[in-house]
C-alpha cells in the first residue's frame, strides 16, 4: 500500500483547530474488512468552514463522527492515524494538541459538546422526546458550564448549590432545595439556567424562546428542532462545530434559513465549522474550503471557488457536471459511468480508476497520494504527477485536458 | 450509462430460478447452523423425531392400540436396567421405555395437529382482519382479545370438564386457545406490510386483490408465524403434558404427562424413574424447539435479513 | 366549482397535443379523528382544488415542499387514493372539458336534461373514478407509477424477472420463454441485461433498483407515467444517469410524464411545464423556462432564492430562506395560503385572527393571560383575558409598529372593553388562479386583478 506522506496541506499550520492525519477507520463485515475511511488527511483552520462532500458511502460521516469517537467499536476499528485538536487555550499559548483518538474517556466527555459540538441530520431523532427543550439545552450548561451558573454569586455559594450547578445533587440535597435555607439559592440557580437557555435559544432567532423552553420536541417543526439543536451545540461556544448534513431533512426554504443562521453564528462566535454534505451547491454557498471525498479517500481539497471553477480531479469534474443546472439540455446531463467500488480489502489502485475516462494502467496499480504540487492545490490524481516523480514513462500517465489553473 | 456491477455479485452464476431458490434456502440453513445452540436444538429435535418415527421398530407395538401402555403385571416397579425393561417399569407394570418412545409419537402427533390447525386458522383469521380491515377487523380482534384474556390452562380445563377427559378433547381445547396468537401476529404483520410501496406497485399494475395478498402481502408477513409455530411445537407438548398430568387424558395412554402423573406417587419410595424419565422427555422436547425457534427468529428477523 | 379558465391555458402554443390527464378542482381531504369514539373533528386538506392538464408527450413538473400535497395528488391520479372532490379525467378532449366547465358554471339544477345526460356520458367515459371494466383496464395499463423509494417498491422476495414480468402476466400478454424475452428487452431498454434476470432486489444498488422500477412501469407500454421523486434517494452521479434514461425513454416511446419533485434544478431540466404547489393549492403554473425567467408568485421567488444556482447571472448570490413554518393543512390560512410567510404580503392577502394570535404567541407572553376566545368567524373574534390590563397591553401591541405592516393595515377593528379585546380583519375571498400571460397562471393578487389594491387608503 503506498501511503501518501502526511504532508502539511497548507502553510498556515499555526492557526489550525484540528488536523486529521492518515485517518483509517475499518469495519468488520461478513464479506470482509470494509475500509470506510482509508488514509484521510486534512486540516481545519481557525474560524474557517470546511465542507466535506461526497456521495453515499464515501466515508464523510464516519470521518466526522470519529472526531468525537462516535464510531461503534466493534464492528468499527480505528485502524490508524491521528486527529489532533487544539483547544482555544492551546492555540493561544502555543500549547500542544491532543489526539482525539487517544484521549481518555473522561477527557473525551469534556470535549464533547464543550469544545467540539455536533449537529445531526435528523433533529427529530437527536432530541430526547421525553425532555422539554429547557431540560435538553440546560443539560449542556450543567455538564460543562457549572462555573458560569455560579457566576455573579455573592461570596462562595453553599456546597449543595455548587453540586446542583453541575447537576450532581443527591436525592437528599434535592429534598433540601425544597426547604427554606436552600430554597432561594436553588431558585436563583434555576433562574440563572433559564436565562442562559433563553439566551442560547434567542441567538438562533427562535421566536419567543421562553415559550419554546417549556415545549417538547414533538410540538416543534423540523426547522425549529434544528434551531434547538444549533442552540444546544453552540451553547458552550465550542472551538469546532461539526454539522452532519444539518439541513438534508428540511425543506429548501427552511434549509436556506438554517444555513444562513449557522453562517451568521459562526462568524459571530469565530467557530470553525466542518460541514458534511452530499449537496455541492449547498456547501458552495457557505464553505471557505471544500474537500471532495470518494470511496474513503480525499480526491481533492481547496478553496471553494477554485474547486468549482477549476475542478482538478476527474471525479470532481464529473460530479459538478452531473448537477442539473441552467447550462444543461434535457437528456444531456453528464454521467459518471459505473458504481462506487467495493471498499472491502481494496487493492492498491486509484479508487476512481474503474469509472475514470482518463484512467491508464498505472491508475490500476498505483495509488495516487493527495499531494500539493507547485502551482496546484492538493489533488490525488496521477494526471498531475510528473513522470520523474513516479519513475514511469510520460505516456503511462493519464492525460487530463487541463485548463490553466 | 449502466452501473457496471451489481453491488453483491453472486459467487457462482445461477442457471435459473430454481437454483436461486435452492441456494437461498441453503444460505438460510447455513446461517441457522452457524449458531451452536440452534444446532443443538436441531440435533435434539432430529433425534426425538427419529425416535418417534421408529417407535414400532424400537419397541413391539401394543395391540390392539399402540398408543396404550402395555401392561406387564409380572414386572411391577422394576428399576432401570432390568432385562426386557431397559428403563424400568411403572407401578402398573408399564414399560417406561415404551412410554418414552410412543410418548414421543403422541407428542409429535399432538403438536403437528394442533400447530397445523391453529396456524392455518390463525393465519386466515388474522389475514381477513388485517387485509380487509374496518368492521371485520374490529369483530375478529375483539374475539381474539376475549380469548387471550382467558388463561389457556383454565380454558382447556373448562372444555375438558364439559366434554369429558380424553386426549382428543385436549387437542380440541388447545386448538381453540392457540389460534389467537397467530391471528394477532399475522394481522400486525399484514397491516405493516400492506403499506409497503410494492403493494401499491402491484395495485398500479392492476393485479387482483387476491393476487396481491398471495404474492406480496402473505409471503412478507409469514416469517414470525413460522418462528412462533416452531416455539409452539414445544409449548404445546408442555401444556398438553400439564393437562394430562392433572388427569384430563385417559389413563394408560402412552403420553409423557400421563406417565409423570402415574409415577409421582413412587418418588417418595425412591422409584424415581417412572416419573423423572418421561418428565425429562417433556423438558427436552420443549427446550429443543425453543432453542431452534430462537435461532430461527434471529436468522429470519426482517431487520437482520438480507444484510 | 367555479370556472377557472375562460381562455384555455397554452391553447395557442400546444393546441395540437391532446391532454392525457385533466384535473378539474381535485380535492383530497383526510379526516382527523379524535377521542374514544374516533369522531371526525376536522380534515387535513392535502389537495384543495387543483386543476391542470398534462398533454401528450409532455412532462409536467409538480414542485413544492414536503406536505404540500404533491405526492397525494400523484397517488390520486394513479388511482391509488380516491379523491374527495373534483375529477381526474383520462383523454378528455378540449371541447368536452370546456363543456364540463360551462356546465359547472351553470350549476346542476339549471342544466337541461340533455345537458345532464351529456355530462353523465362524458364523466362515465373519462372520469377515472367512474371508469368500469374495459375502460378502467385501459386506464390502468396506460397510467403507471414510479416510486421514490426503489427499495420498498420492489417485493424483496421476488426475482427481477417476476417483478418486471408481472404486469405482462396480469394482462396475460406473455408467458414462458416469451415472457423471459420480453423482460430481457425491457431490462435492456433501461440499461440492465439478461444477467440480472434471476436476482433479488437487495442485490442491486439504488440506481439499478430504480431502473428495475422503470422497466416494470414500461412493461405494458403505457402512455403516461407518474414519477414520484424518482431520484431523490439517489446520489448526484446516479441521478444524472436516471434522468437521462427517463428522457431517452420519453423520446423513444412518446411517453407523458408527471414529474413530482422538490428539487427545482431537476424539475427545470425535465419539465415542459411546471406547477408550483403550496399547502394543497396551485400557486403558479407556467412553462419551465418562463417560470424560472420571470416568476410571478412570491412563493416561487422564495424557492428560487433558496437555490441560487438556478438563477441567471451572479453565481456568488447569497442564498435566502423563508421565515416561519408551513401552515397546518388541517386549518389552512384564509385568502392566499402563503400570506403568513410572504415577504411582500399586502393587507388584502387574507389576514385573520389566527395570524394575530400566532404573532402574539411568538412575540410576547401575553397569551398566558388569555381566558378564552369567542370566534364569530375566521376574521372576527373576541379574546377574553383574565385582566383588563393584559387586554389593553395586547391592544397596544397589535396597534404598534412591531407587527407586520400588512397585518396591521388589514385590521379594521380593534376594541378593548374591559378584559375583552375584539379583533376584526377585513374579509377576503379565496384567491384564484388567473392567467397573466400565455400559458402562465398565478394566484398572487399582486400579479392579477382579483383584488383592487389601490382602492385602499
Amino acid at each position: 500500500m503506498t501511503a501518501p506522506a502526511a504532508a502539511p496541506l497548507s502553510d498556515k499550520t499555526a492557526s489550525r483547530v484540528a488536523s486529521v492525519e492518515e485517518l483509517r477507520i475499518h469495519f468488520d463485515t461478513k464479506a470482509g474488512r470494509l475500509h470506510a475511511v482509508d488514509g484521510v488527511s486534512f486540516d481545519i483552520f481557525d474560524g474557517e468552514s470546511l465542507g466535506l462532500v461526497g456521495e453515499t458511502g464515501c466515508g464523510k460521516s464516519v470521518t466526522a463522527r470519529s472526531f468525537l469517537r462516535l464510531i461503534p467499536v466493534p464492528p468499527g476499528t480505528y485502524a490508524g492515524g491521528r486527529i489532533h485538536f487544539w483547544s482555544k487555550e492551546a492555540r493561544q499559548t502555543g500549547g500542544s494538541p491532543v489526539d482525539l483518538l487517544q484521549v481518555p474517556a473522561s477527557q473525551m466527555r469534556d470535549i464533547r459538546g464543550n469544545r467540539i459540538a455536533m449537529i445531526f441530520q435528523d433533529p427529530g431523532k437527536a432530541l430526547n422526546p421525553a425532555l422539554s427543550i429547557r431540560e435538553q439545552v440546560a443539560e449542556v450548561f450543567y455538564q460543562h458550564r457549572s462555573e458560569d451558573l455560579l457566576d455573579g454569586w455573592n461570596g462562595t455559594p453553599p456546597r449543595p448549590i455548587r453540586r446542583a450547578a453541575g447537576q450532581r445533587s443527591g436525592k437528599l440535597e434535592w429534598l433540601a432545595f425544597k426547604v427554606p435555607p436552600l430554597r432561594s439559592p436553588a431558585r436563583r440557580l434555576r433562574k440563572r439556567v433559564d436565562d442562559l437557555v433563553g439566551d442560547a435559544l434567542a441567538e438562533t432567532q427562535i421566536p419567543n424562546p421562553r415559550k419554546i423552553m417549556t415545549s417538547y420536541p414533538h410540538e416543534l417543526s423540523g426547522g425549529m428542532k434544528q434551531r434547538v439543536m444549533i442552540a444546544q451545540a453552540l451553547a458552550c461556544n465550542p472551538d469546532l462545530l461539526i454539522a452532519d448534513e444539518p439541513t438534508t431533512a428540511l425543506d429548501v426554504t427552511i434549509q436556506a434559513r438554517i444555513m444562513e443562521l449557522i453562517r451568521e453564528l459562526q462568524l459571530r462566535h469565530q467557530t470553525s465549522v466542518l460541514y458534511i454534505s452530499h449537496d455541492l451547491s449547498l456547501v458552495r454557498r457557505i464553505c471557505d474550503r471544500i474537500a471532495v471525498m470518494y470511496a474513503g479517500r480525499i480526491a481533492e481539497i481547496g478553496q471553494t471557488r477554485h474547486v468549482f471553477h477549476d475542478p482538478l480531479h476527474p471525479y470532481t469534474r464529473g460530479l459538478l457536471a452531473a448537477i442539473p443546472s441552467l447550462a444543461h439540455q434535457r437528456g444531456e446531463l453528464a454521467v459518471i459511468d459505473g458504481t462506487v467500488p467495493e471498499l472491502i480489502d481494496p487493492q492498491p489502485a486509484c479508487r476512481f480508476h474503474t469509472r475514470c475516462s482518463y484512467a491508464t494502467d498505472l491508475c490500476g496499480r498505483l495509488d495516487p497520494p493527495l499531494v500539493a504540487r507547485p502551482g496546484l492545490r492538493p489533488v490525488a490524481c496521477h494526471g498531475y504527477a510528473s513522470p520523474d516523480e513516479l519513475g514511469v514513462a510520460a505516456d503511462q500517465l493519464p492525460r487530463l485536458d487541463r485548463d490553466a489553473p | 450509462m449502466v452501473e457496471a456491477a451489481a453491488r453483491r455479485p453472486p459467487a457462482s452464476s445461477p442457471s435459473g430460478p430454481l437454483a436461486i431458490r435452492v441456494r437461498r434456502f441453503g444460505e438460510i440453513t447455513k446461517e441457522v447452523l452457524r449458531n451452536p445452540t440452534t444446532t443443538i436444538g436441531l440435533v435434539i429435535i432430529a433425534s426425538l423425531l427419529l425416535m418417534a418415527l421408529m417407535a414400532p421398530i424400537i419397541t413391539e407395538a401394543n395391540t390392539p392400540d399402540a398408543y396404550q401402555m402395555p401392561r406387564d403385571w409380572g414386572a411391577i416397579n422394576e428399576p432401570p436396567g432390568t432385562p426386557g425393561h431397559l428403563l424400568g417399569t411403572t407401578s402398573t407394570g408399564g414399560d417406561v421405555l415404551y412410554g418414552v418412545v410412543w410418548g414421543a409419537r403422541t407428542s409429535l402427533r399432538l403438536s403437528v395437529i394442533v400447530v397445523g390447525i391453529t396456524m392455518v386458522v390463525g393465519t386466515i383469521m388474522g389475514s381477513i382482519a388485517g387485509f380487509i380491515g374496518g368492521k371485520v377487523d374490529e369483530i375478529i380482534m375483539r374475539l381474539v382479545d376475549v380469548l387471550l384474556a382467558i388463561p389457556e390452562l383454565i380454558f382447556a380445563l373448562a372444555i375438558a370438564a364439559v366434554l369429558g377427559p380424553s386426549f382428543g378433547n385436549i387437542i380440541f381445547a388447545l386448538t381453540v386457545v392457540f389460534w389467537v396468537k397467530y391471528a394477532r401476529i399475522i394481522r400486525g404483520q399484514i397491516i405493516h406490510v400492506k403499506h409497503n410501496e410494492y403493494v401499491d406497485s402491484a395495485r398500479v399494475i392492476g393485479d387482483s386483490k387476491l393476487n396481491i395478498y398471495r404474492k406480496d402481502v402473505l409471503p412478507n408477513s409469514v416469517t414470525p408465524v413460522v418462528v412462533q409455530a416452531t416455539l409452539d411445537m414445544g409449548n404445546i407438548v408442555l401444556v398438553a403434558a400439564t393437562l394430562s398430568f392433572i388427569g384430563l387424558a385417559e389413563a394408560g395412554l402412552a403420553e409423557w404427562g400421563v406417565l409423570v402423573s402415574e409415577g409421582q406417587a413412587g418418588i417418595s419410595a425412591g422409584r424415581w424413574w417412572a416419573s423423572t424419565i418421561p418428565g425429562a422427555m417433556v423438558f427436552l422436547w420443549a427446550l429443543a424447539f425453543n432453542l431452534f425457534g430462537d435461532g430461527l427468529r434471529d436468522v429470519l428477523d426482517p431487520r437482520t435479513e438480507g444484510r | 366549482m367555479t370556472n377557472l379558465r375562460d381562455d384555455p391555458v397554452g391553447a395557442a402554443t400546444r393546441a395540437e397535443e391532446r391532454p392525457v390527464i385533466t384535473l378539474r378542482g381535485v380535492k383530497k381531504y383526510f379526516p382527523v379523528r379524535e377521542g374514544v369514539l374516533q369522531q371526525i373533528v376536522g380534515h387535513v386538506r392535502a389537495v384543495d382544488g387543483v386543476s391542470f392538464e398534462i398533454r401528450q408527450g409532455q412532462t409536467l413538473g409538480l414542485v413544492g415542499e414536503s406536505g404540500c400535497g404533491k405526492t397525494t395528488l400523484g397517488r390520486c391520479i394513479a388511482g391509488l387514493t380516491d379523491t374527495t372532490g373534483g375529477g381526474i379525467y383520462f383523454r378528455l378532449s378540449e371541447a368536452d372539458r370546456m363543456f364540463l366547465d360551462e356546465m359547472d358554471a351553470v350549476g346542476q339544477d339549471r342544466q337541461t336534461s340533455e345537458q345532464q345526460a351529456k355530462v353523465e356520458s362524458i364523466e362515465r367515459a373519462h372520469r377515472i373514478d367512474r371508469l368500469k371494466g374495459e375502460t378502467w383496464r385501459t386506464y390502468r395499463r396506460n397510467c403507471q407509477f414510479v416510486f421514490q423509494d426503489a427499495f420498498s417498491s420492489l417485493n424483496p422476495r421476488h426475482l427481477v424477472k417476476d417483478i418486471v414480468g408481472r404486469p405482462l402476466r396480469v394482462y396475460k400478454e406473455a408467458s414462458g420463454t416469451d415472457l423471459t424475452e420480453r423482460v430481457v428487452e425491457l431490462l435492456e431498454s433501461v440499461g440492465l441485461g439478461r444477467q440480472h434476470l434471476y436476482r433479488y432486489p437487495h442485490q442491486f444498488s439504488g440506481g439499478q433498483r430504480q431502473r428495475i422500477s422503470i422497466a416494470r412501469a414500461l412493461a405494458l407500454d403505457p402512455e403516461f407515467i407518474v414519477l414520484d421523486e424518482p431520484t431523490s434517494a439517489l446520489d448526484v452521479s446516479v441521478q444524472s444517469q436516471i434522468l437521462n434514461l427517463l428522457h431517452k425513454l420519453q423520446q423513444d416511446r412518446g411517453l407523458t410524464y408527471l414529474f413530482i419533485t422538490h428539487d427545482l434544478g431537476v424539475v427545470r431540466l425535465m419539465s415542459d411545464e411546471i406547477v408550483v404547489m403550496y399547502v394543497g393549492e396551485v400557486m403558479e403554473r407556467a412553462g419551465a423556462q418562463e417560470l424560472f425567467a420571470s416568476p410571478r408568485h412570491p412563493y416561487t421567488e422564495a424557492l428560487l432564492a433558496a437555490n441560487p444556482d438556478l438563477l441567471e447571472g451572479d453565481e456568488e448570490a447569497e442564498m435566502r430562506g423563508l421565515e416561519g413554518t408551513v401552515p397546518d393543512p388541517a386549518r389552512p390560512p384564509r385568502g392566499c395560503k402563503f400570506h403568513t410567510r410572504c415577504p411582500v404580503a399586502t393587507p388584502r392577502c387574507g389576514w385573520e385572527v389566527d395570524d394575530a394570535v400566532a404573532w402574539l404567541s411568538d412575540n410576547s407572553t401575553i397569551l398566558e393571560g388569555l381566558g378564552g376566545v369567542e370566534r364569530s368567524s375566521d376574521f372576527e373574534s373576541v379574546l377574553r383575558f383574565a385582566e383588563p390590563g393584559t387586554a389593553a397591553e395586547a391592544e397596544s401591541l397589535l396597534a404598534s409598529a412591531a407587527i407586520p405592516d400588512a397585518m396591521r393595515a388589514a385590521l379594521v377593528e380593534l376594541d378593548q372593553d374591559g378584559p375583552e379585546l375584539r379583533i376584526r380583519f377585513e374579509e377576503v375571498d379565496r384567491v384564484r388562479l388567473e392567467d397573466v400571460d400565455v400559458g402562465h397562471m398565478t394566484s398572487c393578487i399582486l400579479h392579477t386583478s382579483q383584488a383592487d389594491l389601490d382602492s385602499r387608503p
